[in-house]
């Protein structure tokens, strides 16, 4: 069977995603990259491999994406996360003009125009506030697991605001909130609200254009989508598994190359 | 697929590192012989040079000390001394070559000034100011500070233009008079532009082979070239210079080659903003495998580029024009009116595919309104353009994967467009 195989290498996970000939998701695959990309790579396209009952030879073509996109050896191509989160949101979402995408280390807003073509994006720089990584180091000053920080936003019954953006700012904020008696679900709400305040930021500069899709993997946080909901004042579209729409997008770049090819 | 991608290096452009450097040696030694030295932030050195002085130009020397790999080190002597890594990098780098000298700290001696007998602040930004002022308060350097307003409108132009040019005629030529004990060489002055009048009308014959498809050199080739037109002004090599440069473009243009084989550009860039001085060779290694090629920008174009303009008969009112002349009007392009203006005649005469705007992160006298130009371009040309965030110097304000990311994006936009 020809299949295609979109990798998405992330500053924190690594995601695959297997396409069969007519686009539909075979099997896909998230784990931690650690500090060896192009083995996480080799990993995870096995991974998928494996859910998918399939084997190395019957890959067909592999583009790569992501930070680490360069590391991704088995990869015939490589293309931005910006352009495969745009195709990937597309393909999910076809009425989708704006992504918000925040991932491990990096978050991003991406217009999307016609014929799901990226017309402007905004990405942060050297700083990962109100990414992932952020998120973690909240979760560890607060005590609490990340899965549970969505939780904790629903449960806030008091404001409390949290102004640094800085990872190591705001982690000494959250102390501070907890010394002067605030609770863990008002903090965590507040971190929320923060984030979305950032983002509010990069949405300005790329024009607001409903519909609008989130993914990456702080789109698993409930509180973080509401909290970027309230400030937009408008519903975010959320995939099912908003973590692998990069792959997802290289793998159906991926296959258009191969129509091409063949064609 | 893409053909392997190669710079065709041309060869004129390896004549301008002796230039530079006999100009920073001259400077260094200039104590030595007796000679009075002048620094100048702006476009002030004109008035240190007509009276015989050797003189330091702010962003002449940061591209110098980018050259000869320098920055970083004296950065650190900066940051060491206390400056914020925030600031201004060009502040910073002149502030570490102070300190290292007052406090016997060994730096690359290339970077070694002499404290200047006279400082001209030209102010373009607030920055400046707090450069002249640290000078002065660290180093005892008398600074002659001169307003140089942005223009946002054109009809503040002729009033802005009068205030300049007073400026010059009523503070800073009585001041090099004082300075020099000697009357101010007009005629001396008048030589110096009848010189840059022809080497800037050398450098725009140059720039139309810009035009060309496929180019035949890049804004990284005239990057290096831009001594000529500024701080080496008046020194008759920078005709040789340009003659020579001419020669070789037409050559390449009769012979048929472009500025990169195999067969020329897949994408035609616009730079805006400072220069990467320090990375020049990074932000190329970025570009030549994917095809790009920069063809033109806003700062690389303010160095006069109507030479026509340039009248040697009155040499004071004629620097006042060039920079706040109706004709000229160089200091509006640094208005987002003026740069919408400036970028799309750009976009038009050379044929560009997408614009970069690279943000300075310790310089943000170019990066205003930089989101809102692409926009306003983008709807009125259908060109996408992206934000690069770096520095001029500094390595710690440059993030490879995030520059390897945004540029590789743009050239996705672009290719989508084309489609």
């Amino acid at each position: 069977m020809a299949v295609v195989v979109g990798v998405d290498v992330g500053s924190l996970c690594t995601k695959t995603v297997i396409l069969d000939g007519d686009g539909k998701i075979l099997s896909y695959d998230i784990m931690r990259s650690g500090h060896y990309y192009k083995g996480a790579a080799k990993e995870s396209i096995e991974n998928a491999l494996k859910s998918a009952g399939l084997k190395k030879g019957d890959i067909s073509y592999t583009l790569g994406t992501g930070y680490g996109r360069g590391a991704v050896a088995e990869a015939d191509a490589e293309v931005t996360e910006i352009t495969c989160h745009a195709r990937g949101a597309a393909r999910l979402f076809p009425e989708v003009h704006t992504v918000i995408d925040i991932g491990g280390q990096d978050s991003k807003v991406i217009g999307i125009g016609e014929n799901s073509r990226v017309v402007n994006f905004v990405m942060n720089d050297k700083c990962a506030a109100g990414t992932g990584r952020f998120l973690e180091v909240m979760a560890l000053a607060l005590s609490v697991d990340i899965s549970e920080m969505g939780d904790l936003f629903f449960a806030s019954k008091e404001k409390v605001d949290v102004s640094s953006m800085c990872t190591v700012f705001a982690e000494s904020e959250v102390i501070s909130l907890f010394a002067r008696g605030h609770k863990k679900a008002d903090i965590a709400a507040g971190i929320a609200h923060a984030i979305a305040r950032r983002i509010m930021g990069m949405v300005g500069q790329v024009g607001l254009r409903e519909k609008v899709v989130m993914s990456g993997g702080v789109a698993k946080n409930a509180g973080v989508v509401r909290a970027i909901e309230e400030r937009i004042e408008t519903s975010l579209l959320v995939p099912y598994e908003p973590q692998i729409v990069g792959a997802f997008g290289a793998a159906i770049i991926a296959s258009e190359r191969m129509s091409t090819t063949i064609g | 697929m893409d053909p392997k991608y190669k710079v065709n290096r041309l060869q004129t452009t390896n004549e301008i590192r002796p230039l530079v450097d006999k100009h920073w040696a001259d400077l260094r030694t200039a104590k030595e012989r007796g000679e009075l030295v002048a620094w100048a932030s702006g476009p002030s050195f004109i008035f240190a040079y007509a009276m015989g002085m050797k003189c330091h130009f702010m962003a002449g020397y940061a591209a110098y000390c980018g050259g000869i790999g320098a920055g970083e080190e004296v950065l650190k002597v900066a940051e060491m001394a206390g400056d914020l890594p925030e600031t201004c990098s060009y502040h910073r780098l002149h502030m570490g070559m102070g300190e290292a000298v007052a406090r016997g700290i060994p730096i690359n001696p290339q970077a070694i000034l002499p404290m200047p007998d006279l400082m001209v602040a030209g102010r373009l930004c607030p920055e400046m100011s707090h450069y002249a002022e640290g000078l002065h308060r660290r180093f005892g350097v008398r600074v002659l500070p001169i307003d140089l307003p942005a223009v946002v409108d054109m009809e503040d132009m002729p009033r802005i233009r009068e205030f300049v040019y007073r400026q010059f005629k009523e503070v800073v030529i009585p001041t090099f008079e004082e300075v020099c004990g000697k009357p101010f060489d007009y005629d001396r002055m008048s030589e110096i532009l009848s010189v840059l009048k022809k080497v800037a009308t050398l450098r725009n014959q140059c720039w139309e082979f810009f035009k060309d498809k496929p180019s035949r050199w890049t804004l990284w080739d005239y990057g290096v070239s831009i001594a000529p037109v500024f701080y080496l002004m008046g020194n008759p090599a920078g005709v040789t210079y340009y003659e020579k440069l001419l020669k070789e473009l037409q050559e390449r243009r009769e012979k048929g080659i472009p500025a990169i084989a195999p067969d020329g550009e897949k994408y035609r860039l616009y730079w805006d903003g400072w220069l990467p001085w320090a990375f020049l060779g990074k932000f190329m290694r970025k570009f030549i495998p994917h095809g790009a090629v920069v063809l033109c920008g806003r700062y690389p174009w303010e160095f006069f580029p109507h030479p026509e303009l340039i009248d040697p008969e009155h040499p004071v009112e004629t620097w006042a024009d060039l920079y706040y002349g109706m004709e000229s009007h160089l200091v509006y392009t640094f208005s987002p009116k003026g740069t919408v203006d400036l970028i799309g005649k750009l976009i038009d005469d050379y044929s560009l595919d997408g614009l970069i705007m690279f943000s300075s992160k310790t310089c943000r006298v170019m990066n205003l309104a930089q989101p809102e130009v692409i926009d306003v371009l983008d709807k009125k040309y259908g060109i996408p353009g992206v934000i690069v965030e770096g520095d001029m110097i500094d390595s710690a304000m440059i993030s490879d994967a995030q520059i390897e990311t945004r540029l590789q994006a743009l050239y996705e936009m672009i290719d989508s467009r084309r489609r």
